[in-house]
């Protein structure tokens, strides 16, 4: 299995898993290439859109694209990997220490596989509220790592952080809806 | 179950993931003064550990030091002991012959107070059995000793020759319940017959009670007895009270018959001299005058 593999689903049986309720969740699977393909573009968007509009810098596009697949996929190992991977090419992209987005996004990609695996997160309302759960948990541990490894007191919260993430979770409801249409057609 | 290996897995993926992106940060992050985090949290590791294990080591080598120091102060002490248990038996043996010499060095005063041939020296090698009062000496009929021959010392009166054997005599003190000799009182020059009581004190008979008498005043040899010449120490008088129809006068003798060693056996009949107050020095010319016991 390579790691293109573990970010994708091309192997993937698809057999849907159960929660921890007892409940069957259905387990989704999307066509080749269109995982790493929108993880892609994300950074890229990421990495470019600030220059051309300056309310573009309150987006966190890699974090929405880790949580949606994380949710979709509900396969823990697969999301805390992706989220590495998308946390990594952050900090490469930034130019801070690889490792600092890379630890917030692996456990946001861990966490939001481990819920989509017991929740029901088709809903738009918790899809918006999820998101908006996992923008302030990617900051605070984003923080406190810098403030344990860098002895920079980043701040954990504030009014444009409370402003960023109302605007990527409400982003975030059509962009999932979005991204649903790349699952596989025998999903 | 979130125990089984399944459910196990992506939680050792994640430690495993964030543990190697933490390593990462820590080898890219300078702490101030250019030190490399890694560096920094290997030392903060590794040294705690080193510490102790320093700590242990010193501890398990002085234990062991002090474990192989122990075992041969131990053996040096077994040493030591043995050695000073030899050295207390040789002070012993040293200070029994300085003593020895002292009393060899009175008797040779006492010896060379007296006419050539009229003392012979002899020491005491045993005492007689029961209630007994007598001893016996290492010299005997070869050496000159006949029965009823005073036996003295330098301090007084010890007794009279009882029997003689061919090399040993025996000796009856004075304070022997047979035992006797005449005597006289130094101050008023009374006489008297002092007896043995088979007790550590002589019992002093016909002092009239009308005598007086002090305690404390010498007891010395009358020669009437025809045994000791006149003028020789028996004792002192330690008590006294009237009796009927004499004093009864307890007198302490002079020589320690409890501690007898060395005396003298009186060969022949001299007259008694006192003997000088100074102790001669003890030259190897004046011993050799001495007929050592």
């Amino acid at each position: 299995m390579s790691p293109v593999d573990l970010l994708e689903d091309s192997y993937s049986p698809g057999i849907p898993s159960h929660t921890a309720m007892g409940s069957r969740v259905e387990v989704h699977r999307f066509r080749a290439g269109a995982v790493v393909g929108t993880v892609f573009l994300a950074l890229l968007l990421q990495a470019f859109l600030p220059i051309y509009l300056r309310k573009a810098s309150l987006l966190e596009l890699p974090l929405l694209v880790t949580l949606y697949f994380g949710l979709s996929r509900r396969n823990p190992a697969r999301g805390l990997l992706l989220g590495t991977v998308v946390g990594m090419a952050m900090d490469g992209l930034s130019g801070m220490p690889i490792g600092l987005y890379g630890i917030a996004l692996t456990l946001v990609g861990y966490l939001a596989s481990t819920i989509g695996g017991r929740l029901d997160v088709e809903h738009p309302y918790s899809r918006l509220f999820l998101t908006f759960l996992a923008f302030h948990f990617q900051h605070i541990v984003h923080a406190l790592t810098r403030r344990w490894l860098l002895n920079e007191h980043e701040i954990i919260f504030s009014l444009t952080l409370l402003f960023a993430s109302l605007f990527n979770a409400a982003l975030a409801v059509p962009l999932f809806a979005l991204l649903d249409r790349l699952r596989d057609s025998q999903d | 179950m979130l125990t089984s290996p399944t459910h196990r897995r992506p939680i050792v993926l994640l430690s495993a993931t964030l543990l190697v992106q933490i390593l990462l940060l820590a080898i890219q992050i300078r702490r101030p003064g250019q030190v490399r985090l890694i560096r920094v949290w290997s030392v903060g590791l590794v040294t705690p550990i080193e510490s102790a294990a320093s700590w242990i080591v010193g501890r398990l080598g002085a234990g062991w030091k002090n474990y192989v120091s122990l075992h041969q102060v131990r053996h040096e002490n077994e040493q030591l002991r043995r050695e000073l248990n030899d050295l207390r038996m040789r002070t012993g043996q040293l200070e029994s012959r300085s003593a020895e010499a002292t009393r060899l060095a009175a008797l040779l005063a006492f010896r060379d107070a007296h006419p050539p041939g009229a003392l012979l020296g002899a020491r005491i090698i045993g005492a007689g059995p029961g209630a007994s009062r007598t001893v016996y000496l290492d010299r005997g009929e070869n050496d000159g000793v006949r029965k009823d021959m005073g036996v003295i010392t330098p301090e007084g009166v010890v007794g009279k020759v009882l029997e003689v054997y061919s090399s040993t005599s025996q000796v009856l003190l004075i304070t022997d319940k047979d035992g006797g000799v005449g005597c006289l009182l130094a101050g008023s020059r009374t006489q008297g017959v002092a007896r043995g009581q088979g007790e550590a004190l002589l019992l002093l008979s016909y002092v009239n009670n009308d005598e007086n008498v002090a305690i404390g005043e010498s007891v010395l040899t009358s020669g009437i007895d025809r045994i000791f010449p006149k003028d020789i120490p028996v004792g002192n008088v330690v008590g006294m009270h009237n009796g009927n129809p004499f004093k009864v006068i307890d007198v302490r003798p002079a020589a320690r018959l409890d501690r007898l060693e060395e005396v003298f056996v009186m060969l022949s009949r001299a007259e008694w001299e006192p003997p000088p107050a100074t102790v001669p020095d003890a030259s190897p010319k004046s011993k050799a005058k001495v007929q050592k016991p």
